[in-house]
């Protein structure tokens, strides 16, 4: 048995952001990741990070313009705490040593970003998510925090339902430790694995999303998928808003700046999901290219501007679509890209269940609502990793449960014992031995498959009820299906299809509850769409949808309303 | 159909399987194993993330030379070795090639001082080690001259940039010749990153000194052997002997 005072779930980030405020409190601290922390998905992003720190801008506008982003379903007194320590945030980063851009005088420099009526985006050329990243792990290295790397965490242990630890398995050998903590903090990012089309990292299950539900945690918002307007042809790796920021066009196949249909004073620098579904909307209307897909045009902003300013797209349309954007516009398309909801949490990352904290991509502390501004994400990893970590030192002080060892050891049996059921062959089925899986059993790779179509076909940019419903009956086949998950490969070491298998089921839970949520949510706002009701509800709908786990095994579905402080609800117009 | 040769490795033995599979427009080498592992396969080991050239984790010798799986589209290579006579590419002249033509070879990294784990995983704890060893990072709050909002001129920026963009792949680890004659050379990854935080402006004297005594020595800048394999391997552009040059230039004033 492993013992620390606090252990961090996720080394992106936020894990090591919340790990180092942890840390400089005295407590024991400890990461466990799946993968070494310098690969997490934190680090392929682009754009910037938002803060109000120019002369005629305040964190007031930034708070005004992240709720007015969100379709008005962000609380308002989560957005103040994140854009009055934003400014604080970038400077302390700067100190660490992050290779912010600067302007001609030396100071920080900031770009135009998405629904932001302000050039408050800071960055680190197109490679800021790169740069924090590496600097905040130099950090906690610096402080020898302790790191279990590649480790995945298959349970959270509840005692009298207080988060008491973790079961994790070791990818080395595929053995299994218990991990006894007095806080568990997640911060193991987002989903967007469970969709066809997505610009995240192949590790992005969700995985630590579903742990914390199953744990008792409730689940908010779920059903707001954030696509991005721009992802890369067909790979669907990210081309950052901070291309439209720069002055880059979206051309249709008549060579249009659609964009003055759909929002004509903001036009390419709509939000996300306006300019997503603008996008998606001339696709399905045959203004397309063939494939599916428009022209991100930056041939205009000359060599200079895309060498200095976008070097990292220029490198990614070269190798991954054989595209100079010097010469030859982008090919995009919309992908999914963020998960606004996620573990409901705190202003300090509590959730309902004590001593189990959460935050980043995988929690949901509602300051992006219905939909997220791009430069708040970042934002919200370092603000919000801090403020977990100074509360879970808190919270360690003054908890008084002494856990038993018997649960933890109980709960190491239970996994033991999953994982030997997915290991074991059906007995009916038995005789091939190796190869593929036989009739009866399920492999990963199948199921994956099938719940990432479903997801991308169903519950996607534009939904309604027929769909939602197909999607809902068809993720319970799945269900039933991936008790049958059972893998060929019988090694110990580094058995990355046990691994997926694992974490497959956690995907597809997380897809029901998506499904669930949005198939619920009679109306339209930020990037929930429904094609049957395609106007926001205010009076019905200014309110989070949570999903909690009842006592069968099957989600339920409760509301809580939305905080309004004194930015009124209005029609959102760009 | 596209022949792939792939070096497995466990606990007590090492050997070659051979896959064939379909292979698509702009499949990569990445795609390629992917297919293998969920079609094919379930047994199969590698590491993998983003799958964009920006985390650095897959990391691996594709005919023998060290690259990204991620990045490496399998038609290149074909294009590679049909035209390997003519290729400009010293990494390419290796005899022992010939017998896998027209067959894409995938071998874990060769890292100084590590061993194989599994497959195509290789373990990196030496490297980070290393590089983690010269403490690369700001001793913030230390002597209390950090000014919140350093003025940094964009020049200043961009040099730091160069070096700020490495993704710790290790595949300059790999290739660096230096650690023929010496195993306790510390390597163009770790020297780069000293030289990032030399420069920058945000690192106070005593640190900066701290850094320069610690690579001042036959395996530190002294053991570069000054060949350019690192610059010319790189995915972010990182140039590594420039770093070294650098670095030895502060140190003989």
């Amino acid at each position: 048995m492993i013992q620390h005072d606090i252990i961090i779930i996720g080394g992106g980030l936020s894990g090591l952001r919340a790990a180092l405020e942890a840390q400089r409190s005295g407590k024991s601290v400890a990461i466990i990741s799946k993968v070494y922390p310098i690969r997490s998905h934190s680090g392929a992003a682009q754009g910037g990070i938002n803060a109000a720190i120019g002369s005629d801008d305040s964190w007031e506008k930034h708070a005004f313009d992240t709720i007015k982003g969100s379709d008005y379903l962000a609380d308002q007194d989560a957005v103040q705490v994140l854009c009055k320590d934003a400014p604080d945030t970038i400077n302390e980063l700067d100190t660490l040593g992050c290779n912010f851009s600067r302007d001609s005088n030396g100071n920080l420099a900031q770009r135009p970003f998405g629904g932001a009526a302000y050039p408050r985006t800071c960055y680190a050329g197109d490679r800021t998510g790169h740069n924090i990243l590496h600097t905040l792990y130099e950090q906690v290295m610096r402080y020898g925090i302790k790191i279990y790397s590649e480790w995945l965490v298959t349970k959270l242990v509840i005692e009298d339902g207080q988060c008491v630890g973790c079961i994790a398995m070791n990818l080395l050998d595929s053995e299994l430790e218990i991990f006894q903590s007095k806080v568990t903090i997640m911060a193991t990012g987002g989903y967007g694995r469970i969709y066809a089309r997505s610009t995240n990292a192949l590790i992005n299950t969700g995985f630590g999303i579903s742990l914390a539900y199953h744990a008792g945690a409730e689940l908010k918002d779920m059903e707001f998928v954030q696509f991005h307007p721009t992802t890369l042809w067909d790979t669907n790796i990210l081309i950052t808003e901070g291309a439209r920021g720069e002055g880059g066009y979206l051309l249709n196949s008549e060579n249009k700046r659609f964009m003055e249909k759909y929002a004509k004073d903001s036009m390419e620098l709509a939000p996300r999901d306006i300019v997503a579904r603008a996008i998606q909307q001339e696709i399905n209307e045959g203004h397309g290219f063939e494939g599916d897909y428009v022209y991100l045009d930056l041939t205009h902003l000359g060599k200079d501007v895309i060498n200095k300013k976008l070097p990292g797209i220029r490198e990614i349309s070269r190798n991954f679509a054989d595209i100079d954007p010097i010469e030859n516009p982008i090919p995009v398309q919309p992908g999914q890209h963020y998960s606004m909801g996620g573990i409901c949490c705190d202003v300090n990352g509590k959730t309902k269940v004590p001593g189990l904290y959460a935050v980043g991509e995988c929690a949901c502390i509602s300051v992006h609502g219905a939909n997220r501004l791009g430069g708040n994400s970042l934002l919200e990893t370092v603000v919000f990793g801090k403020r977990a970590g100074i509360d879970a030192a808190k919270f360690v002080d003054e908890n008084t449960f002494s856990p038993t060892e018997q649960k933890l050891v109980e709960v190491l049996n239970d996994v033991k014992n999953d994982i030997q059921d997915i290991m074991d062959m059906d007995i009916d089925s038995s005789g091939s031995g190796s190869g593929s899986s036989s009739s009866n059993n399920e492999s990963f790779a199948h199921l994956k498959d099938e719940v990432r179509s479903l997801m991308q076909e169903h519950v996607g940019i534009f939904r309604n009820e027929k769909g939602l419903k197909v999607a809902l009956s068809k993720i319970l086949e799945l269900k039933e299906k991936s008790i049958r998950l059972n893998v060929v490969n019988m090694s110990k070491q580094y058995n990355l299809e046990l691994v997926n298998t694992i974490e497959l089921k956690g995907m597809i839970d997380l897809a029901h509850v998506i499904t669930l949520s949005a198939l619920s949510r009679t109306e339209s706002r930020g990037s929930h769409y429904r094609t049957d009701h395609n106007k926001r509800d205010d009076n019905e709908w200014l309110k989070h949808t949570l999903v909690t786990k009842d006592e069968h095994g099957a989600p339920t579905i409760d509301y809580k309303n939305a905080v309004i402080l004194d930015v009124m609800p209005e029609t959102r117009e760009y | 159909m596209t022949k792939l040769v792939i070096q497995r490795n466990d606990n007590t033995s090492s050997w070659y399987d051979t896959f064939h599979i379909k292979e698509k427009k702009g499949m990569t080498v990445l795609d390629a194993l992917f297919h293998i592992q969920e079609k094919v396969d379930g047994s199969l080991c590698f590491r993998y993330s983003c799958r964009g050239a920006v985390c650095g984790s897959c990391a691996m010798l594709i005919n023998r030379v060290p690259r990204l799986a991620c990045k490496t589209q399998i038609s290149t290579i074909k294009k590679e070795i049909i035209n390997e006579s003519n290729s400009n590419d010293v990494l390419l002249k290796n005899k022992e090639m010939d017998e896998f033509k027209e067959e894409i070879l995938i071998e874990p990294l060769p890292l100084p001082n590590s061993n194989i784990i599994k497959d195509l995983v290789v373990d990196l704890e030496p490297f980070f080690d290393l590089v983690y060893s010269i403490k690369p990072w700001i001793d913030e709050g230390r002597h209390d001259n950090t000014d919140p909002n350093t003025l940094i001129e964009p020049a200043m920026h961009e040099k730091i940039d160069q070096f700020t963009n490495c993704i710790l792949c290790s595949l300059c680890h790999s290739i660096c010749p230096a650690f023929k004659h010496d195993e306790q050379y510390m390597g163009p990854a770790t020297l780069a990153k000293a030289w990032r935080y030399y420069l920058d402006p945000r690192n106070d004297q005593e640190s900066k000194n701290g850094l320069l005594n610690t690579i001042n020595t036959e395996n530190g800048v002294w053991g570069c052997d000054v060949v350019y394999k690192c610059v010319g391997i790189c995915p972010k552009k990182v140039p590594p002997t420039k770093g070294i040059l650098n670095l030895r230039d502060v140190i003989k004033k």
